[in-house]
């Protein structure tokens, strides 16, 4: 392997990465609440933004990762309380009810900091990066959001595999009744997911923002990327998430290298559509005997 | 599951949903009338930006900069006596929408001249619109060129008054020779690649790559590693929107400094070097005609009201300027034609008509309905602002067709054909009264 | 007795096409959308905007027919609508620089011109023949839709993956469209090709558009229909019963791309301005949102729908708080979902059959079959299923 080629594996890595971050929360809110949240990219742009009101008053990455959290979180318990916890029997709806959120968002972030780009930079320690193989230098904070992305991958398994809190949720999601029986109180169950969810796009807004562009229209393109990144791999499997990403982040870094940015796009979407036909439900997803 | 609405009298939920409709369709009667209260004799201008959708960021700028010079005109006593009356359209950054606001501007509201559009989609789309109802447009953005309306005026740049003197100034001054052009995939970055590429020919430059992201692209690891490769000693950048403060973050993370390959572009502006923070813009080059820091009376006094007006960490920049000062063109020229006729503010108000804009005197060209403009380079502070490191003489003519790529092509609305051609009312002549292209 | 209960059964069950009031509605209301023109003069933007909301209550309509009929979510229907309106495009643009050698001295479109091409590429040259470019802008569609269904149905994808699957479909055209901008005008799209605003072309939309509206009444309300609506609600069981899923998914799907096919090349031809937007997700999700809002599984619903999200947002735009508009639009959404799930027209016919026949438990036993029916068309990610494993 020539060392640009190398250079691009690692740098595919990182792609997979962001897309993981972003998809995340997504993972939670619409594989396991089964909300299909479109709002989800303008809760990542909610974090962004609160990462760059830390920014402003002197805090760096490190303090706006659990800031961007508690609030993108409560933001999640408002819309949950208000208006998600009336239709979680009614799925197709939620894409109504969250895209009217992402609306009213988008224009509220707007009223609030006006239409300009807001600035968020790297914390300094993050700063530069280091040669080890290849021919760029690979920056310490794409190394970072690898590091992000996996702690948020194990830190959700542990939760819901490891503690009272997933056993809950877990049990709630098989079979909802029989939890509500048992006294289980689902909806505080419904809420706290939904909040964990949230949270983990603001957590997204907050260390993606120094790597991209801040601004209120920035969430649409996440939010699509997440969907394909979750249906990739399969919904409601935590698994899918790495899987999809990585898929999807080395095959467009890998084609956009080979022909250019362009088709490589062009490419992994229609590899997208072939994989679904292949696997209906998603790499990884459950395969419904009919 | 425990709580569905369907449980609660399903008419009293609808009936406060029905009612809350009746008075979401009509309220905007009430309010439509409240902004269309124009008085007998006022003059009505059109404000065409978008305030929604994608392209909202850039275009409300836009907005705010023509909104203070109607506010400056009409404290200084208006134009022939009148108020200018401003009725603001949103055309949520669609094309089709662009073209039905032009429509209603021209047709309802009847106003005398329409400011507005950013993109060339959007330009494009209303230009029909202006020709077959024969209204006035300005617009302020810097664009590919190679178009002349009888019923547009360009206020903006074009590639000339950017490109003629900055490419050869990187050749000789930077000294740096081997250029590697990324852009955004669409025609405003190809055009100006195409120019750029022939001015490269003719200064003895090399092209070592060329390479276009999708729209709104944020990842640009694989381009810069391929720039890596490629032995390039500068990047030009025809990046836009969302994709320019991505590009330069990931630029320096990715270990490249800007005295060792800086980026140069005729695109970013103030507000983009301010959003990418100041470790990532120092250093690098932006050819423009207007920055924040020209040093001129004019300039001062626009940049402190603009941030009175709309807060102190507002920046100002190229396109704002031009959307600000054609604001002023617009009015002198009803006031030298003594009315609002569109074909005497054509052939007679608007060409040639000067006004001290804050980047110094402009002036529009008597022939083409594009603007002398001045050309500076700019090199990117820590602060966000730039340093002016180059200005041009004087002001720059604008040439919609460079003659190195279009030898045989100009415009010229006084050449008595084009005039008697272009003078038929649109219903004689459909055959392209506007617009001419020889 | 026995004889006349029976007769009453097949007369609920073969109701008229159109009940009486509503053919006079109808009558009505096509007499004064097709006399606007006269009323209002050809320079009137409302005109302009008429015959464009028409062609998006056809999209919405055959959203509706896939979503509120068979269950389909499709957020790549813009994709139908858009390869339709460029291929009008494409041949409008052709012959009109053609015939208006001022603007184009080359003859060919200044898009192409611009990208470097010298002449029409020998792939285009039937586009010059505009008959061949409107039976192309149908019939390509309704193939790719063919196609589309093929891959998709009989694997049984559907729910949430098809409505992903669609949204890549979107996306890739888009692409396509920005990549090969030679051929198809890019990000600027196509434009300045004149454009048939008027009176006879809006008769044209109105005929096609209440065609559409009668092929779409006959479908939902003949057999096909009724099996639609199965496996809308239960497609295991629909497929017990010995229907083939499928071929009806595919069949409905065909139907709803042809439709939204033949809205996109009338509104080419009537709006003069294509643009890769026409043929993106978001459109799609605005056309979804069209339908939800007018009523779902109501054929007069996505009329609605169309009509006053499009009204209101061009007025909330051009008023004075252009700068806040888009709040109204997102409450809208919300209370609509909250408050009238079953959207304007459907909750107009709960209402009127409130009135109509039934008491109050009747109608709770209705809405009750409503809700459950709305929970079917797509199950839950979160739903049980056995052996269903988080990891």
């Amino acid at each position: 392997m020539s060392q640009a080629l190398i250079s691009q594996v690692l740098i595919g890595l990182s792609v997979a990465a962001i897309l993981a971050i972003a998809a995340m929360g997504l993972a939670i809110i619409f594989g396991i609440a089964g909300v299909i949240n479109m709002a989800h990219g303008q809760f990542i742009m909610v974090g962004a933004y609160t990462a760059a009101v830390v920014g402003q008053l002197g805090g760096n990455t490190f303090v706006a990762i659990p800031v961007a959290f508690v609030v993108v979180a409560l933001l999640g318990l408002i819309v949950e309380r208000g208006i998600i916890q009336w239709i979680y029997d009614r799925p197709l709806e939620t894409l109504l009810a969250t895209w009217g959120v992402g609306i009213i968002l988008e224009v509220l972030m707007k009223v609030i900091f006006g239409p300009e780009l807001y600035y968020v930079g790297a914390p300094k320690i993050l700063d530069g990066g280091i040669r080890l193989i290849g021919r760029l230098p690979y920056p310490y904070y794409r190394m970072f959001l690898i590091a992000v992305a996996l702690v948020m991958l194990f830190v959700t398994l542990y939760i819901i595999f490891r503690t009272d809190f997933g056993l809950k949720v877990r049990s709630v999601r098989r079979n909802r009744a029989m939890s509500g029986c048992l006294g289980i109180d689902t909806a505080r169950i419904d809420m706290l997911i939904f909040m964990y969810g949230s949270g983990l796009a603001g957590i997204a807004g907050a260390v993606l923002a120094p790597i991209k562009s801040v601004s209120t229209t920035m969430g649409f393109s996440y939010a699509v990327g997440s969907y394909m990144v979750i249906v990739l791999g399969g919904v409601g499997n935590l698994l899918g998430v790495p899987t999809g990403s990585f898929l999807i982040g080395e095959g467009e870094t890998l084609l956009a290298y080979k022909y250019n940015a362009v088709i490589g796009q062009l490419l992994v979407f229609v590899a997208i559509v072939i994989a679904i036909r292949v696997f209906p439900r998603g790499i990884f997803g459950y395969h419904e005997r009919r | 599951m425990p709580k569905t609405i369907r449980r609660r009298s399903f008419l009293k939920g609808s009936a406060a949903g029905l009612g809350a409709l009746v008075i979401g369709t009509t309220a905007p009667y009430y309010f439509q009338r409240n902004i269309a209260k124009a008085q007998e004799g006022d003059i009505k201008v059109g404000i065409l930006h978008s305030l929604s959708g994608t392209i909202a960021i850039i275009e409300t700028s836009l907005h705010n900069a023509e909104l203070l010079a109607i506010e400056e005109i009409n404290a200084k006593g208006g134009v022939l006596g009148k108020k200018l009356v401003p009725v603001v359209e949103d055309p949520q950054s669609l094309v089709q929408v662009f073209a039905e606001k032009a429509k209603k501007l021209l047709l309802e509201d009847k106003v005398a001249a329409v400011l507005g559009c950013y993109t060339s989609a959007s330009r494009q789309s209303v230009l029909p619109v202006f020709e077959e109802y024969n209204g006035l447009l300005l617009y302020p953005t810097l664009y590919e060129a190679q178009e002349c309306s009888k019923n547009c005026f360009y206020t903006g740049a074009v590639p000339n008054q950017q490109l003629d003197d900055f490419v050869p100034w990187i050749i000789q001054t930077l000294g740096r020779k081997k250029f590697y052009m990324i852009g955004s995939n669409y025609i405003y970055p190809k055009e100006t690649n195409r120019e750029v590429k022939a001015l490269l020919e003719k200064h003895g430059g090399e092209n070592v790559g060329e390479e276009y992201a999708p729209l709104g692209h944020t990842e640009f690891s694989t381009i810069i590693n391929n720039i890596a490769g490629s032995g390039a000693d500068i990047v030009f950048s025809d990046l836009v929107g969302d994709s320019i403060v991505a590009f330069y973050k990931q630029f320096r993370q990715f270990g490249f400094t800007a005295a060792d390959l800086p980026i140069c572009t005729p695109i970013t502006t103030e507000q983009e070097t301010a959003a990418m923070g100041p470790e990532n813009a120092a250093g690098h080059y932006t050819s423009f005609n207007y920055f924040q820091t020209v040093d001129t009376p004019e300039n001062k006094s626009f940049v402190e009201r603009y941030k009175a007006k709309y807060g102190a960490n507002q920046v100002t920049n190229a396109v704002m300027e031009a959307a600000y000062f054609q604001t002023y063109l617009l009015a002198q020229a009803i006031e030298k034609v003594g009315n609002t006729e569109t074909d005497a503010l054509i052939f007679d108000g608007l060409p040639g008509q000067e006004f001290k804009a804050p980047q110094g005197p402009v002036k529009i060209d008597e022939k083409n309905h594009h603007t002398w403009l001045w050309a500076r380079i700019g090199k990117a502070r820590e602060d966000g602002q730039f340093d002016i490191v180059w200005t041009s003489q004087d002001r720059i003519r604008p040439d919609p067709w460079v003659d190195y790529l279009y030898p045989n092509k100009d415009c010229d609305f006084t050449d008595p054909k084009v005039l008697e051609r272009v003078k038929k009312p649109w219903a004689e002549d459909k055959n392209r009264s506007g617009t001419i292209d020889l | 007795m026995e004889n006349k209960a029976a007769q009453r059964t097949r007369v609920v069950e073969r109701a008229p096409l159109l009940p009486l009031w509503a053919l006079i509605l109808g009558a009505l209301l096509i007499a004064i959308i097709g006399s606007f023109p006269y009323l209002s003069g050809t320079n009137s933007y409302v005109l302009l905007l008429i015959g464009k909301f028409l062609c998006f209550a056809i999209f919405a309509l055959s959203i509706d027919l896939i979503w509120g009929f068979a269950g389909i979510l499709s957020l790549g229907q813009a994709v139908y609508f858009g390869i339709g309106a460029y291929f009008v495009a494409l041949s409008l643009k052709i012959n009109y620089a053609m015939t208006h050698p001022t603007r184009y001295g080359s003859k060919f479109p200044d898009f192409m011109e611009w990208n470097g091409l010298t002449a029409l590429p020998t792939f285009m040259e039937p586009l010059i023949n505009v008959p061949f470019a409107v039976v192309a802008a149908l019939a390509v569609p309704t193939f790719l839709a063919f196609i589309f269904g093929v891959i998709t149905f009989k694997r049984h994808i559907y729910g949430v993956y098809c409505a992903v699957i669609t949204l890549a479909e979107s996306l890739i055209l888009q692409e396509f469209i920005i990549e090969y901008q030679a051929y198809t005008g890019g990000f600027n799209g196509i434009t300045d090709y004149g454009n048939f605003v008027g009176a006879p072309f809006l008769w044209i939309i109105l005929a096609v558009t209440i065609a559409f509206f009668l092929i779409a009444r006959f479908i939902t309300h003949s057999r096909i229909g009724t099996v639609l609506k199965s496996v809308r609600d239960n497609d295991v069981r629909a497929e017990f019963m010995g229907y083939n899923v499928a071929n009806y998914r595919i069949f409905v799907f065909c139907v709803s791309a042809f439709m939204a096919a033949a809205a996109g090349a009338m509104y080419a031809a009537w709006v003069g301005i294509v643009s890769f937007l026409d043929t993106g997700p978001l459109f799609s999700v605005e056309g979804v949102i069209w339908t939800a809002v007018g009523g779902r599984a109501t054929l007069i619903g996505p009329f609605v729908g169309a009509f006053l999200v499009r009204g209101l947002e061009f007025l909330l735009s051009g008023s004075w708080f252009a700068n806040y508009w888009q709040v109204f639009m997102g409450i809208l959404f919300i209370a609509v979902v909250l408050w009238i799930p079953d959207g304007l027209i459907g909750t107009l016919g709960n209402w009127i059959r409130k009135y109509r026949r039934g008491t109050l438990t009747q109608i709770r036993e209705e809405q009750d079959r409503i809700a459950h029916d709305r929970q079917r068309d797509w199950e839950p990610p979160g739903a049980a299923k056995p052996g269903d494993e988080l990891v």
